[in-house]
C-alpha cells in the first residue's frame, strides 16, 4: 500500500500511530511486555528508559524491523499485524539508528541521494540513458536534496565520503538521509548519542526546525533527560520492556516510579 | 638452473616478440574469460555476502539450456531469449526458497545452501538436457568462426575472430554493468545494499527484490561466459570446474570489487599462458593447471584482502 491509498492526511494533535499491547520476545527474553501509546501529528513524542529498556526494540516494531508476537500498530488509522521495512519506508516512516547506519563507501550526496530512490519512477531504459524524463527527475531530486544539505549545515563535506567524516558529522548525514524521504514520521533512535556539547545544541536546533519547517512528527529515543525536557511534548518511560509513565515531561520528571528506575529503588 | 629459470625465458621473449605477442593475446583472452566468472561471484558476494558455489554450475546450465532449447528445434534467437526468461526464473526461485527463509543465518549455512542449489541444478539439466556434451550453437548466434593473421614484429600472430567476439562483448558486458551500477535506481540501490542492510532497508530498499536482480545479473553474466567458453570448447557439466578458476581470480582481486575481478582475471589469465609456455618445459610441462593458485598463495601472504578489495580492519 502507497501513502496514497491511504485514509486523508491527519491534521496536527490527531493521532498518527497507536502501537497497542505490543509484546516482543526473543526466545525467552521478553524485550517488551504490552506497551500501548500513542504518537500525535505534528508532536516530538519521546522514548526515555534506563539501558536494555526496550526504547529501541519499540523502534523497530514500528518500522518494521522487528515483528511483535502480540499487539497491534496502527498507522494513520491502518492497522497492521507485520509489516516489511521498505513498507513502513514507502509509508512515509523514516529512522536513524544508535549505532550509525550509513552506506560509509559513498560520498555525503549519494548517501542522502539514497533517501530519495523510493520517490524516483522514470523507467530503468530512461534511466540507463540519463535523458529526457531521468534527467528531469534526476535534477529534481538532487534539488531536494541540496535543499537538505544546506539546511544542515553540511555543504563543506558534501562529496567527502561518510566514512572518513568525524562522528557529529555522521549523525547529522544520517538524518540528512532520512530528511530526503519526507517522512511524515521521523523515529531518532538516540540522536544525540556520543556528541559533545555543542553538537548536542546543534542536533536539538535542526530537530525543532525540522518539525516547524516539515511539519513532521518525531518519536526519540535519547538519554540525555535536559535535551528531553526541553525538546520533547510528551514522553513515555520504559522499564524492563513495560511502560511505567506516560504524560508531559514535567509529569514524567515527578513521577515516583520513574524516579525509582532511574535511581534504583531505595533511593 | 638460474639461467634457465631467470634469464632464458626472457631471452626467448625478447628473440620471438611475435610468439610472446601470441601468448600475451591468449593469456587475455582466458583472464578475460576468468574475469566474467569472477565477476558472477562478486555480484552476489557485494549484495547478500553469500559465496555463491553455484556459479559455475549457472554457467553450464545456461549454455545447456541454450543449445539444449536449440536441440528442440527451438531457433537460435529465441532460444536465447528463452534461456534469459530461465535464468531469471531460476534467480526468483533461489531468492524464495533458499535466500529468504536462509536470511540472518551465519554465512556458512547460505554457502552449504549453494552447495545444494549447485547439486539440485546438475540434477535439473542431467535430466532435461541428458548428460552428453554438446556443441554450442556459434554459428546460429552470428558469432564469427576462422582467424586472422596478422604480420608483425618479423612473425605472424593468429587471432582467433571467436575470442576477439569474446573480449569484446566481455568488455562491452562490463561496460553496461558499471553503467548500471552508476546511474540507475536499481545500481544505486544494489550499491547500497552492498554497503550496509540496515540503512538500505531503513530507506526503503527491498532486499528481497535487490537479491533477484543480483542473482539474475549473475546468471546473465554465467549465460554470456558459457556461450563464450562453451564456443571455445564443448557444453558439458565438466564445465563447471573453471569455477575453481575464478577462486585465484577472486584472491587476486578481493571478493567485492569489479575492478578487482577483471584486473585479477587478466593477471591469472596471462600469467598461465606466460607461465606454460616460458616455464613450463623447465618442469615438463603441465602447470597451467595449478599456477594460478601458487600465484594466488604468494598475492595472500602479502595482501590478504587482494588487489582492491576492502581493507580488513578488526576491532578489538
Amino acid at each position: 500500500m502507497s501513502a496514497r491509498d491511504l485514509p486523508r492526511d491527519p491534521v496536527p494533535g490527531e493521532t498518527l500511530l497507536r502501537v497497542d499491547g505490543i509484546s516482543l520476545a526473543f526466545g525467552g527474553v521478553k524485550a517488551l511486555t504490552d506497551v500501548s501509546f500513542d504518537i500525535r501529528k505534528g508532536e516530538i513524542r519521546a522514548i526515555i528508559g534506563p539501558n536494555g529498556a526496550g526504547k529501541s526494540s519499540m523502534l523497530n516494531c514500528i518500522n518494521g524491523f522487528y515483528q511483535p508476537q502480540q499487539g497491534r500498530i496502527a498507522y494513520r488509522g491502518v492497522e497492521r499485524r507485520q509489516m516489511r521495512p521498505h513498507d513502513a519506508a514507502s509509508q512515509g516512516i523514516a529512522r536513524t539508528f544508535q549505532n550509525i547506519a550509513l552506506f560509509r563507501g559513498m560520498s555525503t550526496l549519494d548517501n542522502i541521494m539514497t533517501g530519495r530512490l523510493l520517490k524516483m519512477h522514470v523507467p530503468f531504459f530512461w534511466q540507463l540513458w540519463r535523458h529526457g524524463p531521468a534527467m528531469r527527475e534526476e535534477v529534481e531530486h538532487r534539488r531536494v536534496v541540496e535543499s537538505i544539505i544546506e539546511f544542515l549545515e553540511i555543504e563543506h563535506i558534501r562529496k567527502v565520503p561518510v566514512g572518513r567524516l568525524p562522528y557529529g558529522l555522521q549523525k547529522r548525514v544520517e538524518l540528512g538521509r532520512a530528511l530526503a524521504m519526507e517522512p511524515e514520521l521521523l523515529l531518532l533512535d538516540e540522536p544525540m548519542a556520543g556528541m559533545n556539547l555543542e553538537e548536542k545544541e546543534d542536533m536539538c536546533r535542526f530537530i525543532l526546525d525540522v518539525v516547524k519547517q516539515y511539519g513532521t512528527t518525531i518519536a526519540l529515543i535519547e538519554h540525555d533527560m535536559g535535551v528531553v525536557m526541553d525538546l520533547s511534548d510528551r514522553v513515555v518511560v520504559l522499564d524492563y520492556g513495560r511502560k511505567i509513565a506516560d504524560g508531559s515531561p514535567a509529569e514524567v520528571k515527578s513521577d515516583s516510579r520513574v524516579i525509582d528506575a532511574y535511581l534504583g529503588v531505595g533511593h | 638452473m638460474l639461467y634457465n629459470v631467470f634469464v632464458d625465458p626472457f631471452v626467448q621473449m625478447a628473440d620471438m616478440p611475435d610468439l610472446l605477442v601470441q601468448v600475451l593475446w591468449e593469456g587475455t583472452v582466458a583472464g578475460v574469460l576468468y574475469a566474467l566468472i569472477a565477476l558472477g561471484f562478486v555480484l552476489i558476494f557485494k549484495a547478500s555476502g553469500v559465496f555463491n558455489f553455484a556459479q559455475g554450475i549457472m554457467v553450464v546450465f545456461a549454455a545447456l539450456t541454450l543449445v539444449g532449447l536449440h536441440e528442440k528445434g527451438v531457433p537460435a534467437l529465441l532460444a536465447l531469449a528463452i534461456t534469459v526468461g530461465v535464468m531469471y526464473a531460476l534467480a526468483w526461485s533461489i531468492e524464495r526458497v533458499v535466500l529468504r527463509p536462509l536470511v540472518n543465518q551465519p554465512d556458512i549455512i547460505l554457502f552449504m545452501a549453494t552447495f545444494g542449489i549447485t547439486y539440485l541444478i546438475i540434477g535439473l539439466g542431467e535430466f532435461i538436457f541428458g548428460g552428453r556434451p554438446k556443441a554450442m550453437i556459434t554459428d546460429q548466434l552470428f558469432l564469427p568462426r576462422g582467424a586472422i593473421d596478422v604480420h608483425m614484429l618479423g612473425g605472424r600472430v593468429t587471432f582467433q575472430k571467436l575470442d576477439i567476439a569474446a573480449a569484446v562483448i566481455a568488455g562491452l558486458m562490463v561496460l553496461l554493468l558499471a553503467v548500471f551500477f552508476q546511474k540507475t535506481r536499481i545500481g544505486r540501490a544494489l550499491r547500497a545494499v552492498a554497503d550496509s542492510h540496515k540503512a538500505a532497508l531503513s530507506v526503503g530498499i527491498s532486499l528481497n527484490q535487490i537479491w533477484v536482480v543480483v542473482w539474475f545479473t549473475a546468471g546473465l553474466v554465467a549465460l554470456v561466459t558459457g556461450i563464450m567458453w562453451g564456443a571455445r570448447s564443448d557444453v558439458s557439466f565438466g564445465l563447471q570446474i573453471i569455477a575453481l578458476k575464478a577462486l585465484p581470480v577472486l584472491i587476486l582481486g578481493g571478493f567485492t570489487s569489479v575492478p578487482g575481478a577483471i584486473i585479477g582475471g587478466l593477471i591469472i589469465g596471462i600469467g598461465e599462458k606466460m607461465g606454460e609456455f616460458y616455464w613450463g618445459p623447465l618442469v615438463g610441462g603441465g602447470i597451467e593447471s595449478w599456477l594460478a593458485y601458487l600465484i594466488a598463495l604468494i598475492f595472500l601472504l602479502f595482501r590478504p584482502q587482494g588487489l582492491f578489495g576492502d581493507k580488513i580492519i578488526e576491532r578489538i
